[in-house]
């Protein structure tokens, strides 16, 4: 019986296998070995076979189990029917419903493809509306963002304006100018612009404030005991707070300019200034004075100077507008004082004390050229101090002349003359050179080429002046000696004298000392300015020009008396010969005034002993033969053969040796005093000729010249000479006399001792009178 | 005279003072000088330079009565001349012709035109009107100025005018402006007067003591020459009489005469009497300088004497251009040397 139970459970699971295969398209995979296995016995295996399984079952059961079985197959097959039934009717009616779906489905999906269209169409329209929207509004945002921020600074500035009066008295409480000034610049627009409406109060303020302020920093500026960087800093927020700097720096500006007179040293200080200068130098100690109260005070300046600069860097102009007035004026007054006489020692130091203030302005002011600035004003006054002083020296040396001219007996002035030239032609220079040389080291050979010039020029002046005091070249001068008369004249010729020995000492050492000098301390100088030998020459002709000048007014007085003595008498009605002429004796007076002169002034010559005692005895020789010659020409004559006797006066002159009247002039005396003797005889021939004499005339000039002979040959160098002249006067009367009869010689030795008696007498009393008195 | 320092000589046989060069002898460069001699008879010579101008002939030669200190000749007819002579007491004045034919015989006396006799003193000089045609004189004592005027066919002089300088100058000497027929420049002892011939006054003066010689220049107007004793030569601006306007050293001695070149105004010409005769050159440029820088210029300045002729022995008071031959002149020593 368990085969019967078995068949139950298969017939329920046979029944959901079918089920299931209709549904699954391959069952058979599931269960392939039980298939195999119950191939036979399972109806619902794929593999099942009716006809076996009739077989098999005819063959194994009987006819009840057949009977049951067909009536269990019927039942079965009967279920499966319905089910099948039930299944194909129930799909049915799906697809039906589902048709109808489908049918309803499609006919909504018909008119969707239009309505889809006109979604998008109008999506599309809304979003550009919705852009332009965006964009029409985004200028406005921005405008409303920024407004807004605007509100926000507003808000802050406010706040600042509000609080600026409080924070500015606070700042001047604290003398925070800076940044009250700060401060106030930066509300400065806002309170321009709305000062009248809103911030009134806020303003006006602040305003009062700021006018503190300033008041206060002008203060500040203008009071000295501020420091430098303080005031400059308050002329700087002066000047950002608008107020008129340019008036205050006028005003700061001119009170500099004030205290300029307070620094320019004028002459008398100067003086005073080197005095002390040289005081100091004495005594180091004692008091420095005006000297050290000028060096603060330039100090003082510069500092000044200095402040204004920093204070002020755009009027550095003015500043060295002002610099340079200093300078000059201080050089100008230096030309003035230099008009006075000073020492080269005062000169220095005041020279000094302005390069001193040049420095220190220079070091405050390097770009106003101060220094070149002043270079050219020293060189000016340098220049002007140097002629100055040989100016000066010349004035030295006329003065003494003219003491000279004054005093005659101060003859050795001359001697000293010479020695105050030296000395101070040396001195001076050299201490302004050694001075110098520690200053203006730049200006040495300027200096020195000037120095040269200056002796150049000096001595030329010296010469010329020299020409002009002995009247030789200004033809005032002489009239004015005419006019005041003879004994000026007198002094004038001794002075003339002494200028020519002067040039000469000036040729002979000064000019050699002075190059000395100059090559030994000036040395280094470009320019050769300085020329000796030029000089040497310059004043060589100046003392041969002089010394002949001397002569030829020594010889025009002697003329005059000449001239006198022959033009008053009438000498074709002269009367017998008395006694020598007066103006022998004033001949011989002049010719010893002369001599005087000379001794006193020239040097002696070296060779006089030798060459007297030379002379004399060459000489002896020819005036012997000239006085025979004479006696014989006079004997002659005398027996009116004058044809004759000329013939023989020429004759006589071939024989004897043509004498050199006119030779040149040394500077000894006796070159001078022959020089002069031989022109006055000359002269004296000349006035000769011009006359006519009769006998007692010719007799008195044959008196004359012999009278003249002894103490001319005393005097004179040369006596040939002036044996052939005293002749040649003779001769020159004879020609001119009507009647030519000689003196016998006893009368004329007579009258010549009467002469020299009279003369020795005269002389006598006049040493008695000089004794007496 | 050109040719150096050697020049051609003519030996006069006595002491001489003047010479003249004789402008009316166009043809041939001529000289007259007379002798001054006491004793002797005096002569005057007329020299002619041959044509070959190396040699000085004499063309004529006529005594004298005096001895002549001055002698001018007429500047229109070559045989006119004037002398100032003396007797050894007193002066006089005349003038003279020389006879025609001259030249052949010696000692041919000359013929008087007329006496200048108005004169009392010691008369200096006589000179003869630089224009040319004019018979105007002027004779000098050292006191009086004679303006003569001379009819030479008639043989007769007239005194015009007359005028006394005063006892204080003594006149010694003159020259005729030959720029201005009426002014004469006399030289006195103190200095040199002009006379307007038309008045008879001193006009102007130049104060200068002791003048010898006095010339014009012939080309240049208002230049002035002087000689003096001692300071040489001097030449004046007559316009700035107050100061020389050049200044020459002049002689050794006395300067004699001085006499400007009638052709080349720079050239001046003296005589001296330390025996020599000296040329100088004057320029005209340096003239007008002289005022302004004379120191300077007298330094820089060339030596101004050209030329210095010492060929005489003794001094030389005669001096003379020729007018004809401006290159030529005259020179005559007291020894009686005539140098050409």
């Amino acid at each position: 019986m368990a085969t019967e139970a078995a068949p139950m459970d298969e017939k329920a699971k046979r029944m959901r296998d079918l089920l299931s295969s209709f549904y699954t398209p391959d069952p058979s995979i599931s269960t392939p070995t039980s298939s195999i296995s119950t191939s036979f016995d399972n109806i619902n295996g794929p593999s099942f076979d009716a006809d076996q399984y009739m077989d098999l079952m005819i063959k194994k059961s009987n006819l009840d189990v057949l009977l049951q079985r067909h009536v269990q197959m019927a039942a079965e097959i009967k279920n499966l029917d319905t089910d099948l039934q039930m299944l194909v009717y129930e799909n049915y009616n799906k697809f039906i419903s589902a048709t109808d779906t489908i049918k309803r489905m499609k006919s909504n999906i018909f008119g969707m493809e239009g309505n889809m269209d006109q979604l998008l169409h109008k999506i599309m329209s809304v979003q550009s509306r919705s852009d332009g929207v965006n964009t029409s509004l985004f200028e406005k945002r921005e405008h409303i963002e920024k407004l807004h921020r605007t509100r926000n600074l507003l808000r802050k500035v406010q706040q600042f304006i509000y609080d600026l009066p409080a924070r500015l008295q606070k700042c001047i409480k604290s003398e925070a100018y800076g940044d009250a000034v700060r401060f106030y610049t930066g509300a400065m627009p806002i309170l321009k612009v709305y000062g009248d409406t809103s911030f009134k109060d806020c303003r006006r303020a602040s305003e009062e404030a700021i006018e503190t302020i300033i008041k206060n920093l002008q203060t500040k500026l203008f009071s000295d005991s501020e420091s430098i960087q303080a005031r400059a800093e308050a002329a700087v927020l002066l000047k950002q707070l608008d107020v008129p700097v340019d008036s205050l720096k006028d005003k700061l500006l001119e009170k500099l300019e004030q205290s300029l007179d307070g620094l320019q040293i004028n002459p008398d200080e100067a003086s005073k200034l080197a005095e002390h200068n040289v005081s100091s130098k004495d005594e180091e100690s004692n008091n420095q004075g005006p000297a050290k109260i000028h060096e603060d005070a330039v100090r003082g300046f510069s500092e000044a100077m200095r402040a204004y600069r920093e204070i002020f860097p755009d009027s550095e102009e003015r500043l060295f507008k002002l610099a340079r007035a200093l300078t000059t004026t201080h050089f100008e007054n230096m030309e003035l004082y230099i008009r006075k006489r000073v020492s080269a020692a005062d000169f220095l130091g005041i020279f000094r004390i302005i390069w001193e203030d040049v420095v220190l302005m220079d070091e405050v002011l390097p770009e106003a050229a101060l220094s070149d600035l002043s270079a050219e004003a020293a060189q000016v006054t340098l220049k002007q101090f140097v002629a100055r002083t040989f100016s000066h020296l010349q004035q030295d040396i006329s003065d003494t002349l003219l003491k000279f001219d004054i005093n005659q007996k101060e003859v050795v002035d001359g001697e000293v003359l010479k020695v105050v030239l030296e000395a101070s032609g040396k001195a001076e220079f050299r201490q302004l050179l050694d001075e110098n040389t520690g200053i203006f080291v730049k200006m040495n050979d300027l200096l020195i080429g000037w120095i040269q010039k200056g002796f150049q020029d000096f001595f030329r002046s010296l010469e010329s002046h020299f020409l002009v005091l002995s009247g030789k070249t200004s033809s005032s001068n002489e009239t004015e000696g005419l006019v005041e008369g003879k004994s000026s004249e007198k002094i004038h010729a001794g002075l003339i004298l002494v200028l020519a020995q002067l040039s000469v000492v000036i040729e002979q050492k000064v000019i050699p000392r002075i190059a000395e000098e100059i090559t030994a301390s000036f040395s280094g100088g470009n320019s050769q300015a300085f020329i000796p030998g030029e000089l040497c020459r310059v004043f060589h002709a100046a003392s041969e020009k002089l010394l002949q000048h001397y002569i030829d007014t020594r010889t025009q007085k002697i003329s005059n008396v000449l001239r006198k003595r022959f033009k008053t008498p009438n000498w074709v009605k002269h009367k017998e010969p008395r006694e020598v002429h007066m103006y022998v004796d004033m001949l011989l007076q002049q010719l010893e005034e002369v001599g005087k002169e000379v001794k006193q002034i020239l040097p002696q010559g070296t060779f006089r002993k030798h060459k007297r005692s030379d002379s004399n005895g060459s000489n002896t020789t020819t005036s012997s033969r000239s006085t025979t010659l004479h006696s014989d020409k006079m004997a002659r004559s005398n027996s009116q053969r004058a044809r004759s006797q000329l013939f023989e006066t020429h004759l006589a002159k071939l024989f004897k040796q043509k004498v050199e009247i006119f030779t040149k002039v040394e500077f000894t005396q006796e070159s001078v005093v022959t020089t002069t003797v031989k022109l006055c005889l000359k002269s004296l021939q000349e006035y000769v000729r011009l006359q006519t004499f009769n006998r007692s005339g010719f007799q008195q000039i044959q008196l004359d010249i012999q009278f003249l002979k002894a103490p001319l040959k005393e005097t004179v160098e040369d006596e040939a000479a002036i044996d052939f002249l005293l002749d040649e006067v003779i001769v020159a009367a004879s020609e001119r006399c009507l009647d030519v009869t000689p003196l016998e010689p006893p009368i004329l030795d007579k009258l010549i001792q009467a002469k020299l008696a009279k003369s020795k007498e005269h002389n006598n009393n006049n040493n008695k009178t000089t004794v007496s008195s | 005279m050109q040719g150096g320092s050697s020049g051609i000589g003519y030996g006069l046989k006595y002491q001489a003072r003047c010479i003249s060069d004789v402008k009316a002898d166009t043809d041939h460069t001529s000289f007259l000088t007379g002798t001054l001699s006491l004793k002797e008879e005096n002569e005057v010579h007329l020299l002619r330079l041959s044509s070959g101008g190396s040699e000085l002939v004499c063309e004529g030669l006529f005594s004298h009565p005096n001895e002549i200190w001055d002698l001018a000749s007429c500047p229109f007819d070559q045989r006119i001349f004037s002398t100032v002579f003396s007797t050894g007491e007193s002066f006089g004045a005349a003038i003279w012709q020389i006879p025609e034919p001259y030249g052949q015989s010696n000692s041919s006396t000359l013929d008087c035109v007329a006496s200048l006799d108005a004169h009392v003193g010691k008369i200096n000089c006589v000179l003869w009107c630089p224009s040319g045609k004019s018979d105007k004189l002027i004779s000098m004592d050292e006191q009086n100025l004679v303006l003569w005027s001379l009819d030479s066919s008639k043989k007769s002089a007239e005194v015009v005018s007359k005028e006394s300088a005063g006892m204080r100058h003594s006149l010694s000497g003159g020259a005729w402006n030959p720029h201005d027929v009426n002014s004469v420049a006399a030289t006195s002892e103190s200095s040199i007067q002009f006379w307007d011939l038309r008045t008879m006054k001193n006009v102007n003066s130049i104060e200068r003591a002791h003048v010898r010689n006095v010339d014009y220049n012939t080309k240049r107007e208002h230049i002035l020459v002087t000689a003096d004793d001692e300071s040489g030569i001097h030449i004046w601006d007559l316009r700035k009489a107050k100061a020389p306007v050049q200044e020459l050293p002049g002689h050794t001695h006395w300067t004699w005469a001085v006499r400007c070149n009638p052709e080349y105004e720079e050239l001046i010409l003296s005589v001296g009497t330390d025996s020599a005769v000296n040329l100088w050159f004057a320029s005209a440029s340096s003239e007008k300088q002289a005022s302004e820088r004379s120191a300077e210029a007298s330094r820089q300045r060339v030596n101004p004497l050209l030329n210095s002729y010492t060929d005489y022995e003794d001094s030389v008071y005669g001096l003379a251009w020729s007018s004809r031959e401006p290159w030529f002149f005259a020179s005559l020593s007291y020894d009686g040397r005539v140098l050409n």
